[in-house]
């Protein structure tokens, strides 16, 4: 098995390189980082949905789809990506996708904790702090004739730019988007002051994973290697590919497992309701009603949000707190009825 | 239906090594995953069909599936034309988990030569070749 260590790379071929190497059949570990930022697009997301394009254009970021599922992701050189690829029958490979996200963590987990910060695997594809904050996020696929799992160690994280490449509905909810970031996605240098130096972190990790995989051959990106990632990026930036409809449908931004942000939007009778919520767990933790509708007295919708903090994301627990608000508070919202809330906040009799 | 371990396997079915599962109904073949791969895969959360009309290989990759961020293929077991695909999966992919042989069905297909069709396993060879995947990939 080989090890490619390349340092950075430049363009998309951070990304390209494991692709290649499991369509041409190479069992390898691949540590590297993106020499300059490109924005990565899950495999069923719609990529216009998903992603502010004209921004990333403005921005000079390349956007590139990419064979492994979850959400857009803004990726740089402060990240190491590690990248396994093995063949299907390799018996170092779990069976189920469940046992391989949990066992090739654990090289990260270690290296996480040679430095002194405290992780664990949480089900089904996050590296958590003690505090229960995510430091990385993992995927995978089977591509050609191998399975692919990929991850990568946050040195530090950019969360201004992460928010800005994401199509949003507004500029509150990517001002949302990010601080919900900053609390729930931590980083190297947050929890150490500052980051350590790439090599070290590198060099850890490679012996973690020479631990689980055995000893890895040095090898280099050859000719051949470099040819299979000029014919992917055609393919994977080719707007057919690119820009291809998926079934995902977009209501949010995923921040980690458990946690994301949702924005509903309905068009009631009496006029334009918005909502974005925090929702933890199915449980919404914070949440904004906004819109053009009439709501008097106006105070109140204020304390209809502080109402349903808290309220599972269920018709029967949001119901009765909307008519139960209503009764009590005598507010009036012609136009907007209980039905009206409940589809703005995307909450929908099963 | 064969049970094999805890995998249903059902006898009357067509068996493909890349885990699809194939019935018969008339001319048409009704495709879909098998319960050993869909255990083991996971939660689905989206399920990319293939096209009808689509013309494909015996096992050419025809889809995918993703569950938990892992992309998973699906293919074709044999070659022949796609006729119809479960657009039911878009909206509720987890039937590929609940009723893998029944409602969790991916697309139907004609067959364009018959023959592929004795290619796949059934009955105590299918049964022995779970075995052996179970032994492979099971979680020990």
């Amino acid at each position: 098995m080989y090890l490619f260590d390349l340092g950075h790379l430049p363009g998309q071929q951070s990304m390209l390189i494991f692709h290649a190497l499991a369509r041409m059949d190479v069992e390898a570990l691949v540590v590297v980082s993106p020499g300059m930022p490109l924005v990565s697009v899950g495999y069923f997301q719609d990529a216009q949905a998903e992603v502010d394009l004209e921004y990333c254009h403005e921005a000079s970021l390349p956007v590139m789809r990419r064979e492994i599922g979850g959400g857009a992701t803004y990726l740089d050189g402060h990240q190491i990506f590690y990248q396994v690829i093995l063949k299907r029958d390799n018996p170092r490979l779990p069976g189920k996708i469940s046992e391989i996200y949990q066992r090739f963590s654990q090289p990260a987990v270690e290296t996480y904790g040679d430095f002194g910060i405290e992780t664990h695997f949480r089900p089904v594809n996050d590296i958590v702090t003690a505090d229960g904050r995510k430091i990385a996020g993992e995927g995978g696929a089977d591509i050609g004739p191998c399975m692919v799992f990929v991850g990568g160690i946050l040195m530090d994280f950019d969360y201004r730019a992460m928010s800005k490449v994401l199509r949003v509905p507004d500029e509150k909810f990517r001002d949302k988007v990010f601080k919900s970031m900053e609390e729930n996605l931590t980083t190297m240098r947050r929890e150490l002051g500052q980051a350590p130096p790439r090599y070290d972190v590198k060099s850890i990790l490679i012996e973690k994973f020479q631990d689980l995989l055995g000893p890895l051959e040095p090898a280099h990106i050859n000719r051949e290697i470099v040819k299979k990632m000029g014919q992917l990026e055609r393919q994977f930036t080719s707007p057919e590919f690119l820009y291809k409809k998926t079934p995902k449908v977009v209501q949010g931004v995923k921040i980690r497992e458990g946690v994301e942000l949702l924005y509903g939007l309905h068009k009631a009778p009496g006029g334009l309701i918005r909502t974005v919520q925090e929702v933890e767990n199915e449980q919404i933790q914070d949440l904004g009603i906004s819109g053009d509708f009439t709501f008097y007295p106006k105070l109140e919708l204020g304390h209809l949000e502080v109402e349903l903090k808290g309220s599972a994301r269920r018709p029967k627990d949001i119901r009765p707190r909307i008519e139960g608000f209503y009764q009590r508070r005598q507010v009036q919202s012609p136009g907007v009825e209980t039905e009206d809330l409940m589809k703005a906040l995307e909450v929908f009799e099963e | 239906m064969a049970k094999v371990g805890k995998y249903d396997l059902p006898d009357d079915l067509h068996h493909h090594k890349g885990h699809m599962w194939a019935r018969l109904e008339g001319d048409i073949l009704v495709v879909g995953l098998n319960d050993f791969a869909q255990q083991l895969a996971g939660e689905v959360s989206f399920v990319e069909l293939p096209m009808e009309g689509d013309e494909v290989k015996q096992d050419e990759v025809v889809g995918t599936i993703e569950t938990g961020k892992w992309v998973q293929k699906v293919c074709a077991p044999v070659a022949g034309a796609i006729t119809e695909v479960n657009t039911e999966l878009e909206d509720e992919a987890t039937l590929i988990n609940t009723d893998p042989y029944g409602d969790g069905w991916i697309f139907k297909m004609t067959i364009s030569d018959k023959s592929e069709i004795g290619q796949l396993m059934q009955g105590e060879a299918a049964v022995e070749w779970l075995k052996k995947e179970i032994a492979e990939h099971e979680p020990k």
